[in-house]
């Protein structure tokens, strides 16, 4: 990479910062307030309104990390992270695996795949909980034509995690596979031709040109989706409300379930909780980075 | 005038603070501007006084509603108008308007839900419904018993109720005979309502059950309407109406006996369990998937129109059959906002509230909505009688109401924080289904969480 000049004119830089100030502004409203309050909300207490009165330093920190309702929050958390982002990512290479197959119709498909992508979280989430109803729902319609009984998608502590991952992995599928398609077309077909002039097809293909030539498509996946899960919110609010029996309540839920839910107005609490979120998702962005980014291959 | 306006609120209110009983102290404080405008504030503003009403109806209820408040505006036109804002669920008025009491702009009028009740009486930021009815001389008799019960705290009455609703049993009638059994004689306890469940589960040639006994969402409400008809309380100081309540007790024999009943029939498979949400419990009713269901009188018109089965109503049932009987009432009140609003503006807003308590308007609103009528008076209303031959399911709601003795127990608990001792209790059904613990051990440990929660609420309102 070449390294920009070190000593550029003054009137250039004041030039360029001149031209930044529009971003910088609306970073600094939309994002830099909002952190420096939510910073500032997790040091006080709150009135009856949500409104801070009083300082009281880490408290709300350390009466976090010393229940164990907390403990079992990051847990579910990091499920929930592991149950979408693999299935996700690996089932969307696998998908366009198969599609770079040369079949009748595969643009269809390709188009179908990616179709999810146009749903909102809200109204697939609505769907999913009409397929997921343990008494007229479509899915449970099936198992029993099946005499396989009744499951409990939603209402089992057991599986509750699970049946909102799968609708979050339905929900992602789409824009994985448009990004892998892209990856895949990215691939320039000199490599392909060769590889297949030498004798690699299909699985062989795959393995030793397709994905180490991904790499960097699939990184950017693995790193947006874990982000993505860690602030995952709507279909859980919609499918089942953190529950049952908090099996679903993730980090976000949570921050959502102290400040807002339930009538309830604990900002203090509440922002703790999202201070520590922002910690998580810079944690593990970081590790990826750290660890991921250097078996990258970038073409 | 005004002077003299402002002496007679001050004394008044130091009579009434003389004559009542040293729980009001604690109980009452909810008048913020210490005492109500009168009539002449209204007649004296200039121009047309704008009423902010913020609501939480959606779909029917919604339309009613507005056509209410157009009738309100059309017959006060140039003098008040009353603007309707959707403000989204209950959950979402009080969370905008704890916002809005932060920014110092409250509406003139919002409607909250019951379990919202204590809650407002602390932001003291409301005249109470009381303080007009007194200034004005305006009887407050017409009003349903049971409903003014819950709305009356330390005497008296801090909002105006509004939309009301009681708790029933439904029965799909037609599973009832097929099973042998008399819909007219409808199971009264929960012992009754397990027994019948078992008749009323039809199985498969597969060992598929296709019809189970009984189903309803997992919603605290139905637990609160259990405990109020066994005579139980929710929480401590004879439900917070004594005093502020410092407690949940929830976790009484009683109440483990309502939760550990509902487990045993869902893990029996008598029950279906279709989780938290209502609308997926009334879809396994009306689709006729369970055969009895607990909802709230505010559903019979939609189950009437969509089951294609004969939809029959009981009343809600006892956790013994020795219990008293008689349930609370659910649904919300509308409170009129003080500081901050001229003296004519919560004036206007009260007029408003009067008009919606009529009989005419609360048989509009009965007929149109399902909810029950807060003033008796609109029962014998015409249209309201001949809704009724319609309905007359909606009988079963009338007669349990009116035969319900007021105690503190279907009273209500009074709470800071009953949405989330609501909760706290659905999470404990959830973990006696889910066999993690017993009823007693699930309910016993809500409460000890909840308790963080209750005491923080008390100690920040003082």
């Amino acid at each position: 990479m070449p390294r920009p000049p070190s000593s550029s004119p003054p009137a250039e830089k004041v030039l360029a910062w001149v031209y930044l100030l529009p971003s910088l502004a609306v970073f600094a409203l939309f994002l830099g307030y909002p952190l420096y309050r939510t910073f500032y909300l997790s040091a006080h207490g709150n009135d009856l309104f949500g409104a801070p009165t009083r300082f009281v330093g880490l408290d709300h920190y350390t009466a976090l990390f010393g229940s164990a309702e907390f403990y079992r929050t990051l847990l579910t958390t990091a499920l929930f992270v592991l149950l979408t982002v693999v299935p996700g990512v690996l089932g969307a290479l696998v998908l366009v695996l198969l599609l770079e197959g040369r079949l009748r119709g595969v643009r269809v498909l390709r188009s179908a795949f990616a179709l999810p992508f146009a749903f909102s979280v809200a109204s697939a989430a609505v769907v999913f909980g009409v397929f997921y109803n343990p008494a007229t729902g479509v899915l449970n319609g099936l198992l029993s034509h099946l005499r396989l009984g009744p499951a409990a998608w939603l209402t089992d502590p057991h599986h509750a995690l699970v049946s909102v991952a799968l609708a979050t992995v339905w929900l992602n599928l789409g824009y994985n596979v448009l990004v892998l398609s892209a990856g895949v077309g990215s691939i320039g077909s000199e490599i392909t031709e060769a590889a297949r002039l030498d004798g690699a097809g299909g699985w062989r293909l795959a393995r030793s040109i397709t994905v180490p030539l991904l790499g960097p498509h699939l990184f950017f996946l693995v790193v947006v989706s874990t982000i993505n899960a860690l602030q995952s919110f709507g279909q859980i609010n919609i499918l089942t409300r953190g529950g049952p029996d908090h099996a679903t309540s993730t980090l976000v839920y949570d921050v959502y379930d102290k400040a807002f839910a339930n009538g309830s107005s604990d900002f203090g609490a509440a922002s703790a909780r999202a201070v520590v979120l922002l910690v998580v998702v810079l944690a593990c962005t970081a590790v990826q980075f750290g660890v991921l980014e250097r078996k990258v291959h970038y073409a | 005038m005004r002077k003299l306006l402002v002496a007679t609120a001050v004394a008044a209110l130091a009579l009434t603070a003389c004559s009542s009983s040293p729980s009001a102290s604690s109980g009452s404080g909810s008048d913020a501007a210490g005492g109500a405008p009168g009539a002449q504030a209204l007649q004296d503003a200039q121009g047309v006084t704008t009423v902010t009403f913020w609501h939480g109806m959606t779909g029917q209820n919604a339309a009613v509603l507005n056509s209410l408040v157009d009738a309100f505006n059309q017959a006060h036109q140039g003098k008040i108008e009353v603007k309707p804002v959707f403000q989204g669920t209950y959950d979402d008025v009080i969370a905008k308007y704890k916002a809005s009491v932060q920014q110092k702009s409250t509406p003139s009028l919002v409607q909250v839900y019951d379990i919202g009740t204590r809650f407002m009486i602390d932001s003291r930021q409301t005249v109470s419904a009381q303080a007009f009815a007194d200034k004005d001389g305006y009887s407050l008799d017409d009003l349903e018993p049971g409903i003014r019960n819950y709305y009356t705290v330390g005497g008296k009455l801090v909002s105006m109720p509004f939309n009301s609703s009681m708790p029933l049993l439904y029965l799909n009638a037609d599973a009832f005979k097929a099973a042998g059994l008399d819909p007219a004689k409808p199971p009264q306890t929960l012992a009754e309502i397990g027994e019948a469940a078992k008749k009323l589960t039809v199985k498969d040639a597969g060992g598929q059950t296709t019809q189970y006994g009984f189903g309803a969402a997992i919603y605290g409400w139905f637990v609160e309407e259990l405990l109020a008809e066994s005579g139980t309380l929710y929480c401590d100081q004879g439900n917070g109406r004594d005093a502020k309540a410092g407690k949940v007790v929830y976790d009484s024999a009683k109440g483990a006996a309502a939760v550990q009943w509902w487990a045993d029939l869902v893990k029996g498979g008598y029950a279906v369990n279709t989780g938290r949400t209502t609308a997926d419990a009334q879809a396994a009713f009306k689709a006729g998937r369970a055969a009895m269901n607990l909802e709230s009188t505010g559903v019979l018109g939609g189950y009437t129109q969509a089951a294609k089965f004969t939809v029959a109503t009981a009343p809600y049932p006892k956790i013994d059959a020795t219990d008293p009987g008689g349930p609370a009432i659910g649904g919300a009140s509308l409170w009129v906002d003080g500081p901050g609003h001229s003296a004519a503006e919560q004036r206007a807003a009260w007029e408003f509230e009067k008009f919606l308590g009529e009989p005419a308007q609360q048989a509009a609103w009965h007929t149109g909505t399902g909810y029950f009528p807060v003033n008796r008076k609109a029962l014998d209303d015409p249209k309201d009688k001949a809704w009724l031959a319609k309905y007359p399911q909606f009988q079963t709601a009338i007669d349990e109401l009116h035969a319900a003795k007021p105690s503190p127990a279907n009273a209500g608990c009074l709470l800071g924080v009953m949405p989330q001792a609501r909760k706290g209790v659905e999470t404990a059904i959830e973990q006696t289904i889910s066999g993690s613990k017993s009823a007693q051990q699930a309910l016993a440990d809500a409460a000890r969480e909840i308790q963080p929660a209750v005491d923080s609420y008390n100690s920040s309102v003082g």
